[in-house]
């Protein structure tokens, strides 16, 4: 055989014997990619600067532990925040320019009552302690985060609530169909078992102030608005006028006040809302009269389309003049407004048209045209008056920041002002912002002064702010991110395919107005997961992996566990195709540096 | 995207392909798939250079350079080798560009899948003869430039239909892949594989160098070549039954076009024959597949 194969021995064949390995065309590039994390744009539109887009991520995974976490590193009510939230991370979601924004109030909220059906504690990082307490008056959403966010910065904090029960408004001002009671005690719960004390029924009057400054590193005044502002008309002190808090506080404590025939609800924010929605599960009619347009109503639009659903009308340009009793009755007299240009704030200005009054005749009237400070000295102290005729003060201070201001007279005690004390918008998510605003502050002014406070605070902005994490500020892995916005067209939307939006099962109208039950009803963990997917997860890297598959030069390389890309820029070309297709922007191509 | 056991590495860094070559994207793809028992055979094409000067591979399989002419033949060999040695269990591929395949290679295709010899034969498509210099082939499209049709004369004949020419032969399997659609073409290389016969692969490979498009852009026109309709995504088994992978929403084809300088020259007017020839021809495609535009 080996005979006949004579031509064998004249046979070359070369063959190779190393690979191209020993060419570094990473010489090549002058184009560099890396990988680079960016700020989602929900996520700055998010008051409490919640990770939106690593929330979804994480829900997309079935990581729901993870997410809700993820949540409250931010957000210490994520059950409360999923239901009355007025979601503006939806109002700017990338998703809208493609087909519609994920629901996102709808994945927070489905965590919250995953986590609180199945019990879960959560593991969330603490800094060691302090040795410093902190008194908290009023346990409402801002007196509630700042407690949380100091405890996780190593502080004691103990809230003092006057009334029997935690919550403040969000107990005794949220009618039940919008948030349960169950729903806000088992958030207040997880906030105690992570160390921070409530004292219930003890009530913070002026001498007690005094005495918490002297036993207390610090003091937090999140009392809110609970004094109802006059309308300043005759007969407003009248029979059958209520203020709309105070009902809204017996209906939450259980009574079940009488509101045959017609009420008119005078005032156009949430709580004149919620005063008239609950009036129709009452068995009452309700008119809502507001002296400004329904597009200028501070209250949020869903809940005014919510309420028209149910009945309740609304009469637009009619401002009260007076109340007379008639009998049993209320004569409501109104004068009828136009709109001449525009007020400061944007919203029309109005002035009377001068036509002549109109009467209306109701059974009962309820006003809910806004609230102030129960104390003068819950007041915060005003921007100007530093007290130039006093002692020195330490200088920076009063320190007034976007959601709360922090004060100390002479040395003292410092005091920090919260929630609607200081916020101009007056809602919940806003309060909450105000509790961490306040936490990081106040750990600021303890470790290096009060001067250092707003440098600290602009380098934990989500993005461009004015909305604040906590987990940057805790040298979290969000600090990575850039603080670069993704837009849509950053986005390479070739990866993604319309899909609808999560449709919430809600009660049936018929349903909704003869109860209190919550009005939207439980999704499933599927529905939740495919609402989830249907994230840009914009900026993030979810590890699609698209990187390292169409990589030319098998530049990519992995960890173990095959997260944790690295390029290697020995064989790097610079082609930009992981840049490019990425889908959700996570990846940057900058010029290489010169050498 | 989710491909797993796709881990394994059988290409080097360090390889002398331009950035952003669809080419090697594709080889990346075809090698994940195959796995390491298969035995490359190279005519001459882009990759005879990408493989590597002597000494160095850029492959860690075995592979064989061969004339131009001879992907079909060469193929036909070394499966033969390997039944004498009782190794069926390794894959035999012929890896050409269009120029081996369309035009020089043809006759040696053509006669090994007529004997229906047990390999693949994978044509990466860059249209025209990159490697040497951009001269066109017989796989250039109508409408484009290249260095052999400049100016005034850019090319106005169609693109021959490969696909259809191997479906004439009645083999077991043919199909059409695209780079920018890895899981489509790793279920293909991979059901190729385990099919006995003759099997044909035509992947659309983009050649940023050669098509005048930014680097970074070699995928999104891979892929948009198959949403208008340009290079749809179709396998044929036994000649007759065809199947469909994509449908597409149908991009206009002028998207494809205005992204890439080798059609700059194009006039609206040429855009709309083209856009008339590619909805014939994807008519036609549906005919076949025995579907209804």
């Amino acid at each position: 055989m080996e005979a006949e194969l004579g031509l064998k021995k004249n046979l070359y064949m070369p063959r190779t014997s190393v690979t191209t390995e020993s060419n570094k065309t990473g010489s090549w590039r002058f184009l560099r990619p890396r990988y680079e994390e960016k700020t989602s744009p929900c996520s700055t539109a998010c008051p409490a600067g919640e990770d939106i887009a690593r929330i979804e991520m994480l829900i997309t995974q079935g990581a729901f532990k993870e997410a809700w976490e993820t949540i409250l590193r931010e957000n210490p009510l994520p059950g409360v925040c999923g239901r009355v939230c007025y979601h503006p991370c939806e109002g700017n979601c990338n998703r809208r320019e493609f087909d519609t924004s994920i629901a996102v109030h709808t994945m927070e909220r489905f965590l919250a009552d995953t986590a609180a059906r199945n019990e879960t504690k959560p593991v969330l990082e603490r800094l060691p302690p302090k040795g410093k307490g902190v008194a908290i008056i009023g346990s409402g959403p801002a007196g509630l985060a700042a407690a949380w966010f100091l405890n996780m910065l190593g502080y004691d904090s103990e809230i003092f609530e006057a009334m029997p029960e935690a919550g403040g408004l969000l107990r005794w001002g949220i009618p039940a169909y919008r948030l349960p009671a169950a729903v806000l005690s088992n958030e207040i719960a997880r906030i105690e078992n992570q160390g921070v004390r409530i004292r219930l029924s003890e009530t913070v009057s002026a001498s007690r102030f005094e005495e918490l400054k002297t036993s207390y590193d610090a003091v937090f005044l999140g009392c809110g608005y609970w004094r109802n502002i006059a309308l300043n008309i005759p007969g407003e002190s009248g029979s059958g006028v209520e203020d709309g808090l105070s009902f809204l506080k017996q209906l939450r404590q259980g009574a079940k006040p009488d509101v045959r025939g017609v009420s008119a609800v005078i005032g156009g924010g949430n709580t004149a809302i919620d005063v008239a929605r609950s009036i129709i599960r009452l068995g009452g009619r309700a008119v809502i009269v507001y002296r400004r347009r329904r597009e200028d109503m501070p209250a949020f639009d869903e809940e005014i389309i919510s309420a028209l659903e149910e009945g309740v009308e609304l009469r637009e340009l009619l401002a009260p003049v007076q109340i007379a009793a008639q009998g049993s009755d209320c004569i409501l007299t109104l004068q009828q407004m136009k709109v001449e240009g525009r007020d400061r704030d944007g919203r029309g200005r109005i002035a009377a048209d001068g036509t002549s009054p109109v009467e209306i005749s109701v059974q009962r009237v309820f006003v809910a045209t806004g609230a102030a400070a129960a104390e003068t000295w819950h007041e915060p102290p005003p921007a100007e008056t530093a007290g130039h005729h006093t002692a020195p003060l330490t200088p920076h201070l009063p320190l007034h920041l976007s959601h709360c201001t922090l004060h100390q007279e002479q040395q003292g005690t410092p005091i920090i002002y919260g929630g609607d004390l200081t916020n101009t918008s007056k809602n919940v998510t806003q309060a909450i912002a105000s509790g961490k605003q306040a936490a990081m502050a106040l750990d600021t002014f303890f470790q290096s002064g009060a001067g250092t406070i707003r440098e600290r605070l602009s380098g934990c902005l989500v993005g461009e702010g004015p909305s604040l994490s906590m987990e940057i500020y805790m040298h979290g892995p969000r600090k990575e991110r850039k603080t670069h916005i993704v837009s849509h067209q950053e986005i390479n939307t070739d990866y993604f395919q319309f899909e609808p939006r999560v449709i919430q099962p809600r009660l049936l109208i018929e349903e909704r107005t003869s109860s209190f039950d919550e009005i939207e009803l439980k999704i499933s963990a599927n529905t939740a997961m495919r609402e989830a997917g249907r994230c840009f997860n914009c900026g993030i890297c979810n590890d699609c992996d698209n990187c390292y598959l169409f990589c030319p030069d098998v530049c990519i390389l992995r960890g173990r566990d095959m997260t944790e890309r690295h390029i290697d820029y020995d064989y790097c070309k610079g082609c930009g195709l992981c840049v490019v297709e990425c889908p959700r922007n996570a990846m940057t191509l900058g010029e290489e540096e010169k050498l | 995207m989710q491909l797993d056991a796709l881990d394994k590495e059988l290409m080097c860094s360090g390889h002398v392909g331009c950035p952003g070559c669809g080419a090697t994207i594709a080889m990346r793809f075809v090698l994940k798939a195959l796995g390491e028992k298969t035995v490359m055979v190279l005519p001459a094409c882009c990759w005879s250079v990408i493989a590597g000067p002597f000494p160095q591979s850029s492959l860690k399989i075995p592979v064989i350079h061969t004339a131009f002419e001879t992907g079909g033949a060469t193929a036909s060999g070394v499966r033969a080798a390997l039944d004498m040695k009782g190794d069926t269990e390794t894959t035999v591929i012929t890896w050409a560009g269009d120029g081996g395949t369309f035009d020089i290679g043809f006759q040696a295709l053509s006669g090994a899948v007529e004997r229906n010899e047990d390999f693949i034969y994978a044509c990466y498509d860059n249209e025209a003869y990159m490697n040497t210099g951009i001269q066109r082939s017989s796989s250039t499209p109508y409408g484009a430039w290249t260095t052999t049709t400049t100016g005034a004369d850019w090319k106005k004949l169609r693109k021959k239909n490969i696909v259809e020419a191997l479906v004439a032969h009645r083999i077991p399997y043919a199909a059409t892949a695209n780079i920018a659609f890895p899981e489509d073409l790793i279920r293909k290389v991979k059901k190729a594989k385990a099919i006995r016969g003759s099997k044909f692969l035509h992947i659309y490979a983009s050649c940023p160098t050669g098509w005048r498009i930014p680097s970074e852009m070699s995928i999104k026109i891979a892929r948009m070549a198959v949403q208008t309709n340009i290079f749809p995504l179709y396998e044929v088994e036994n000649g007759v039954n065809y199947t469909i992978n994509y449908k597409p929403k149908e991009y206009l084809v002028r998207e494809y076009f205005k992204l890439q300088g080798r059609f700059r020259h194009l006039k609206d007017t040429d855009l709309d024959q083209i856009q008339e020839m590619v909805n014939e021809d994807w008519g036609l495609l549906l005919r076949k597949a025995g579907e209804h535009a």
